[in-house]
């Protein structure tokens, strides 16, 4: 029912036919989505929508909770990761989520993300200070950490734990990125800075992002999805999404009418 | 002059505003003096029975803080003993029970507090026992380690002993593992998760790092109650008016020598009674501190 346009660039993930249940919940209906690689998807939509239950499907996130259940495909590199044979510890390598609020681990900036890399690289020594150094030069947290890398992570500040939970994502060299609001717990200085650093990662990753911002979504997105009662109204890219909506409640939603 | 008389109606009538109503004003006082005062009264009562009980320990048992008392054995009344046994066996039995019960206790934390999803009634039976545990009298559990180790093995032993304590410091630990990682955000959780970490990495390198204070405190409040037990040790350690550091024989403790000291006929016996409790009180004091100063100062 969605019309998902034959679009130019390949395809990072493809979503066919998704239907989640949170028990006897059924949270999402028959989605139908792709994931243009290199590019930064929105996913908007009043709350409890679904925006971040498909978040979870695409990393598997759901599968830590018993009675939570998908059925359909998500199709990325070639595989079906809803099938059961799916190492869900690469599929988490490689597809990498930031969450709503800041996760620092009670561990030092050094260490926050050499946890990540340490799970899936054997780095020596220099090589992980390489490493650490470039991931936080990318979020621009390096200036601020670089005398202090050794202190604890919990000491920076809301909208630095952010970028560091960001570098410590894209540290394990993920090919997509899920963001789940990712600055909605953050101050607007923080939060242009975190949407600024998207328009850079894009470049290198794919990205999907939840967000309760309309003006981010427009800002940030090259592509939108309007989420509504577990189904996906719209997909478009953002320009088409906020000017001319093809759905009445794409419009509603966007024109403050409900949500 | 019309002027000035409107400001001094409206002064009148500002104050009038300030002054609320007096009645249930006075009333409210009223009743916060007095619950104020009780909260006063309570607490003034408990710091004194605390310190009464300080104060005899110190008068009675400072006497017999010596030198020979730390390095001499128990001895026949008259004869100028000491508590060095008892000490070392002290020392010897909590060790052991916290190095055997710790142990146990942390991973049954950690399933009650990690492995939510697996079975919800195998948790509950599990947190119940545990539960019950740590409510049980602990002369049951002297008695318990008295039938399973004692009986089969023939004699009293220091290890039995440390048993039996352990058994104590179990579901100690256990709580305050459990609630100390329950403390710990599912966030951090699932933000270790979704970097692709497996099970165990999450919970030793991410949740058991952050709760560790609160674990580390657990386990030497464990240490601190068991130190003061004496009914689990009467059928299982016994006692011995030897030196001995041999968990295999029967062994000496503090509160076993307080427990025969202290209603003994004998001066010396009594002092040397009240010396033993003042040691196990520093020694309890001294943990307390331990876990308020060191573990205390890292929190946020």
């Amino acid at each position: 029912m969605t019309a998902v346009e034959k679009s130019p660039v390949p395809t990072a993930i493809s979503v066919r036919d998704l239907n989640f249940y949170y028990g006897a919940n059924h949270a999402l209906r028959n989605i139908s989505i792709d994931f243009p690689q290199g590019q930064v998807t929105g996913m908007i939509g009043p709350s409890g929508c679904g925006k971040s239950t498909l978040l979870r499907v695409l990393n598997r996130m759901y599968d830590l909770y018993p009675g939570q259940r998908a059925t359909g495909e998500v199709i990325f590199d070639g595989c079906n990761i809803l099938g059961p044979r799916v190492n869900l510890n690469v599929l988490r390598a490689r597809v990498g989520m930031v969450f709503q609020k800041p996760t620092p681990f009670p561990m030092s900036i050094y260490d926050n993300i050499a946890f990540g890399v340490r799970l899936h690289e054997r780095l020596d020594r220099a090589a992980m200070d390489a490493r650490v150094e470039d991931v936080l030069r990318r979020v621009a947290l390096w200036p601020e950490v670089r005398d202090r890398l050794r202190d604890s992570a919990g000491a920076l500040s809301g909208g630095q734990q952010q970028r560091l939970c960001i570098a410590r994502t894209i540290a394990t060299r993920p090919e997509v990125v899920l963001l789940d609001e990712p600055t909605s717990a953050l101050d607007p200085v923080s939060t242009a800075r975190i949407e600024e650093l998207l328009d850079e990662l894009k470049a290198d990753f794919t990205i999907a992002i939840v967000t309760h911002n309309l003006q981010q979504a427009a800002r940030c997105a090259d592509q939108v999805a309007f989420f509504y009662m577990g189904e996906v109204v719209e997909v478009d890219s953002a320009d088409r999404m906020f000017t001319a909506p093809r759905e009445k409640r794409t419009q509603d939603y966007i024109t403050g009418r409900f949500g | 002059m019309a002027v000035r008389d409107r400001d001094v109606t409206d002064a009148a009538a500002a104050a009038a505003r300030w002054q609320g109503n007096s009645l249930s004003d006075m009333r409210r006082r009223m009743v916060d003096r007095v619950a104020t005062g009780l909260c006063w009264l309570a607490t003034v009562l408990v710091l004194l029975m605390l310190f009464s009980i300080l104060f005899v320990l110190v008068r009675n048992g400072i006497g017999g803080l010596r030198w020979a008392t730390l390095v001499h054995v128990t001895a026949p009344p008259g004869q100028g003993g000491g508590l060095a046994n008892a000490i070392a066996g002290s020392l010897i039995q909590t060790g052991l029970a916290v190095l055997i019960g710790a142990p146990v206790g942390l991973l049954v934390g950690i399933y009650l507090a990690e492995f939510t999803a697996t079975d919800g009634r195998l948790i509950n039976l599990v947190r119940f026992v545990s539960d019950l545990l740590l409510s049980a009298p602990s002369i049951l559990v002297g008695l318990f380690i008295y039938m399973i180790v004692v009986v089969p093995t023939g004699h009293f032993s220091g290890m039995a002993g440390a048993l039996a304590l352990s058994m104590l410091v179990v579901p100690v630990v256990v709580r305050t593992t459990e609630d100390m990682l329950r403390l710990v955000p599912l966030s951090m959780r699932e933000a270790a998760i979704a970097l692709g970490a497996p099970r165990w990495r999450v919970i030793v390198l991410v949740c058991l790092r952050a709760a560790r204070d609160g674990v580390a405190t657990g386990i030497l409040l464990a240490l601190a109650r068991v130190s003061g037990e004496t009914a689990p040790l009467l059928f299982t350690s016994l006692g011995n008016m030897n030196w001995s550091v041999s968990p295999a024989v029967p062994m000496a403790s503090l509160p076993v020598t307080i427990y025969q000291y202290a209603g003994a006929a004998y001066d010396d016996w009594t002092a040397l009674a009240w010396t033993g409790a003042l040691l196990i009180t520093a020694g309890i004091l001294m943990i307390n501190i331990t876990v308020r100063l060191g573990l205390g100062r890292n929190r946020k």
